[in-house]
């Protein structure tokens, strides 16, 4: 861990809360892996990579020209004028700190305050069993026109994302995330059940590549369906049909 | 317009175009003593997210050896429906579709804000992308894994349409048949047999007998049996995770002191001849994963005694690299087999020895292709600049186009040089062709099979109009690019750049033509020829050719007393650029010392490729201090810059350093910046990091990160960027300290500046 390792992640609240918003927790940042590689970068969260960001607060692009060849022959170029040394760091600073005048208002710091976000509502873990109520749902609206081995592969899929779950080798986040999947795919928003199935690909590769290709074609496979056989063919179990 | 640097910023917001002079002398002896040649900077793809293309064909010039598009440039006779070109002056009639054109009824492309016009063309049924991967498997087991993983990954990143091919190898090459049901296929190749294209489309089946008779005419791909080895992504997608998570180390076993068999070189032929037989003249990427050297057959690079080292720059000076040459030719066969076809090769390397990146760049360097070199699979900076090719722009498409074809028209007073960029020639000699070559010449067409947005090639212009001559008539000189490529969704796409520039005499007019000079351009574009003759020159040739030009040019603008150095004085338009050419001279690009041959290759490789502002960063690294005494200011890349109270970042491209000057860095190992009173200095602190944080999301590849202090190992980054002004052997000459010494006998810029003054006012010279 690299001393002093803190990113911000400042990202505007647009509009309190947008389900396609990624949530705190989907915008990390965490550590490369020094022990592999030489200096390695840290490394950013689907969410983050993806953001498109707004204009950026300061672009680094500026240079210095050397003093020599503007009629100054002093030895040695610009430098700031010599500066008291202190012992400690000033407590009441001339001028304000850098990121002060630099960035701009953070509007929204924290996601938390956005109450009614995804994960805001499961603040507990969420329940498998809805989950793969709704995942199977989907595989059942696909049985009659999907090909019979492709719907028992993905099944095969569902129940090793089901083992995982019970063998307790899914971390909190992914639980949340297949959550809000679900809830997306009930709703039959396809892009953001996608959205949330590549983001956790990438930040989660090693949990879930063995099964969340399944995930990944059982949303393929449901949103080529038309909605009338979608709601036709398949009933949740309880008893309440998606909307 | 109020300065030549907001027509410069314009211009490049624009057409994505940074010429060296935005006037141009008007005569061929004059350009010539202008030191840096008439030369641009040119992205052809570059974002521009407010240009929504036309979905019509472009209007070409009737004369058969123009061919130019109808752009702004053209005179046009609204009432008889009669256009000239700007380039040969023929005069063409509109075709029917433009009857109802009139002054106030124009179409977009001789709107002047449409200087830079895309059109969207339907030539030809629309064929998915292709994307083979090519997976070494002599690779540790933790690398293995983490490869795997990117690979399954990559299938959600991934066109749902497009069509994935997988070959592993090790000692032997294996092709994978990807269905969606029953057991998984594969052929086997042995790694030390060289293979025709048509002998490996015979083995693999893509020949259907029938076919066979049909000369050189592979079958259609629409049919299945062309197609086991590429499958849709949407089709395979679970079959293919299942056989990547089952992919094994390359079973053979490697004997004490002996590396791994690994048949680089038949693995990326069997690729090449796939896709030469099955999709040619269609997009595609083979990408290559290896996490060492090829060591045996065709292209191998170093043999599988590890008592023999691998190839060092010595070696190689002393002629004592036994494989490089045949090696070397070998992949720039199989690279213009691809680029022929259209098709662009990455190459993923991940080892913390040299993988042979200096024999197989060719690959990547003549198709277009990336290169990115890390130490393990299992790094984020593999993952994440692999994750990254595949990243999207504002419209959610793919930042990738294939099969780009690049023509430049000229008017007549010019003619084309060459260009360099990754991009091979295709030798097409038109009437704007230069018989002076810079770069790729002789031709004034470029296939660029892969292209991203920032691709950037530079291109060089002879001026032809003779000496005495009248200024060429118009005034003003011309230059189009019409870029032919397929769009990353698929359509076929033509996008057309037209620029001009005012011809100027320079004689009269010298000042003028001074003002208008781009030393960021020229920099950039002068490393770029000097880059470009490193690979075939030695480099102490290199930097006295650089030299010469910078002393020639002061020559010709400084302004000075003969023989009185003291009153050297260069314009602001020419006031960076000495600066930039001492650091060039110091680069990795053009120094291959304490580097190795895959890393100069590497290095070279983005050199080449990336825009100006990366390029530029390259050159001369961007160096910000941040303090309490304001907000963040760039700062010399000068050892005088390092102070106790400053930290510094430091972005040279291929890496990010954040150093913390001495009291900060004792602060900070005090934990103020715990202390709820000193919020101030935590803020401090973390600037640096936010500022970094956002270069290191956005940049491709993913630089390396160094969080460092004064006296820490890793400073020496930072030391060995920065202008030595203070050394061992002078810090005692200024009395106080203000700064790092720097342990070199590097010269510094001062004396660099000293020393090219006394050239340039020197009346010997």
């Amino acid at each position: 861990m690299i001393p002093g390792w803190k990113w911000h992640v400042s990202r505007k609240c647009r509009g309190c809360c947008d389900l396609a918003e990624p949530t705190m927790e989907e915008l990390y940042v965490k550590p490369g892996n020094q022990e592999r590689g030489w200096n390695d970068p840290p490394q950013f969260s689907y969410g983050l990579q993806t953001a498109q960001g707004g204009p950026k607060r300061n672009i680094l692009n500026k240079r210095v020209p050397p003093p020599q060849l503007q009629g100054s022959q002093s030895p040695v170029p610009g430098g700031a004028p010599p500066m008291p040394i202190h012992s400690t760091p000033p407590l009441n600073p001339l001028a304000p700190p850098p990121c002060g005048v630099a960035t701009p208002p953070r509007l929204c710091t924290a996601a938390t305050e956005c109450t009614d976000s995804p994960s805001a509502q499961s603040e507990g873990e969420p329940i498998m069993d809805d989950i793969i109520a709704v995942l199977n749902w989907a595989l059942n609206a696909c049985r009659d026109t999907v090909k019979k081995q492709v719907c028992d592969d993905i099944e095969r899929r569902l129940k090793l994302f089901e083992e995982t779950w019970r063998g307790g080798k899914l971390s909190l986040p992914v639980k949340k995330r297949m959550n809000v999947l679900a809830e997306e795919m009930k709703n039959r928003n396809w892009d953001r059940a996608d959205e949330i199935h590549r983001a956790l690909i990438v930040d989660y590769v090693n949990e879930v590549s063995q099964w969340m290709v399944g995930i990944k074609r059982l949303i393929a496979e449901t949103r080529n369906m038309s909605p009338d056989r979608l709601g036709e063919t398949a009933a949740l179990p309880d008893g309440t049909s998606p909307k | 317009m109020a300065t030549y640097q907001e027509f410069i910023q314009q211009n490049e917001d624009r057409d994505g175009v940074r010429f060296s002079w935005n006037l141009w002398p008007s005569s061929r002896l004059e350009a010539t003593r202008l030191v840096v040649p008439v030369s641009c900077l040119f992205t052809p793809l570059k974002e521009r997210p407010d240009l929504p293309p036309v979905q019509y064909e472009p209007v070409l010039c009737s004369r058969a050896n123009c061919k130019a598009v109808l752009n702004p440039l053209c005179q046009v006779d609204f009432r008889a429906k009669i256009w000239a070109c700007n380039f040969c002056f023929q005069r063409n009639p509109f075709p029917p579709s433009y009857a109802g054109i009139s002054e106030v009824n124009q179409p977009a492309e001789l709107m002047p804000q449409f200087s830079t016009i895309e059109y969207i063309v339907q030539r030809g049924p629309q064929t998915p992308l292709i994307f083979l991967y090519v997976v070494d498997t002599c690779l540790e087991e933790e690398d293995l894994q983490a490869l795997r993983e990117s690979l399954q990954m990559s299938l959600s990143l991934l066109p749902p349409n497009a069509l994935v091919g997988l070959i592993t190898f090790g000692r032997m090459v294996q092709v994978h048949e990807l269905s969606c049901e029953g057991i998984a296929k594969s052929y086997v190749f042995r790694g030390t047999k060289e293979l025709s294209s048509k002998q490996i489309q015979e083995m693999l089946g893509l020949m259907k007998p029938a076919s066979q008779g049909a000369q050189g005419r592979p079958s259609a791909p629409e049919t299945p049996a062309t197609c086991r080895f590429l499958q849709p992504v949407h089709k395979v997608d679970m079959n293919l995770t299942d056989l990547l998570s089952e992919l094994q180390r390359d079973p053979w076993p490697v004997p004490q002191g002996k590396r791994p068999l690994r048949s680089t070189g038949i693995a990326l032929s069997i690729a090449v001849g796939l896709l030469e037989g099955t999709f040619p003249n269609t997009g595609a990427r083979v990408m290559l994963f290896t996490g060492g050297p090829p060591t045996q057959g065709p292209g191998m690079v170093v043999g599988d005694e590890l008592k023999t080292p691998i190839r060092s720059w010595h070696d190689i000076q002393k002629d004592n690299a036994r494989h490089l040459k045949k090696a070397t030719k070998y992949y720039e066969a199989l690279a213009n087999r691809a680029a022929v076809n259209g098709h662009c090769i990455d190459i993923y390397a991940c080892a913390l020895d040299q993988t042979g990146l200096l024999e197989m760049k060719c690959c990547s360097n003549l198709t277009g292709g990336h290169i990115v070199m890390g130490d393990s699979f299992n790094t984020s900076l593999f993952k994440q600049t692999f994750q990254r090719v595949f990243s999207k722009d504002y419209n959610g498409e793919f930042r990738m186009a294939f099969g780009g074809t690049m023509e430049v028209k000229t008017t007549r007073e010019l003619k084309v040089s060459g260009a360099i960029g990754p991009c091979v020639s295709l030798n097409n000699k038109g009437p704007c062709v230069s018989e002076n070559e810079m770069g790729i010449g002789g031709t004034s067409q470029w296939k660029v099979c892969g292209l991203s947005p920032s691709t950037t090639l530079a291109l060089y212009f002879e001026v032809v109009n003779q000496h005495n001559a009248p200024i060429p008539q118009g005034g003003r000189g011309a230059v189009q690019f019409i870029t032919q490529y397929q769009h990353s969704n698929t359509q076929r796409r033509v996008r057309v750049t037209t620029v001009a520039r005012n011809w100027a005499d320079a004689q009269s007019q010298i000042q003028h033509i001074e003002s208008s000079f781009d030393q960021e351009a020229s920099a950039v574009l002068m490393a770029r020829l000097g880059v470009f003759r490193a690979e075939s020159e030695e480099g102490p040739d290199v930097l006295r050719w650089l030299d010469r030009q910078l002393i020639r040019l002061c020559q010709k603008f400084g302004q000075f007393n003969k023989d009185d150095p003291t009153s050297f004085r260069l314009s602001e338009s020419l006031s960076l650029y000495p600066q930039f050419m001492f650091h060039l001279r110091r680069s990795p690009f053009l120094q291959v010392f304490n580097n190795s041959p895959d890393e100069s290759s590497y290095y070279r490789h983005h050199f080449v490729r990336q825009d100006l502002t990366q390029s530029l960063i390259m050159i001369q690294p961007i160096l910000y201090s941040y303090s309490f005494y304001g907000p963040p200011e760039p700062v010399l890349l000068d050892s005088s810059s390092i102070l106790p109270d400053r930290i510094l970042l430091m972005d040279t491209f291929f890496q990010l350093v954040i150093y913390h000057g001495e009291t900060i860095a004792q602060w900070r190992k005090a934990g103020y910046q715990d202390m709820p009173e000193y919020e101030n200095f935590k803020q401090l602190l973390q600037a640096p990091l936010d500022d970094a944080q956002e270069i290191l999301q956005t940049r491709h590849p993913m630089p390396r990160y160094i969080d460092t202090e004064h006296g820490g190992s890793q400073a020496r980054f930072l030391l060995s960027k920065v202008n030595p002004s203070q050394t061992h052997n002078n810090l005692y000459a200024w009395g106080q300290e203000t700064g790092a010494p720097i342990l070199t006998d590097d010269v510094s810029l001062q004396v660099f500046m000293d020393h090219l003054k006394k050239l340039a006012v020197s009346s010997a010279a």
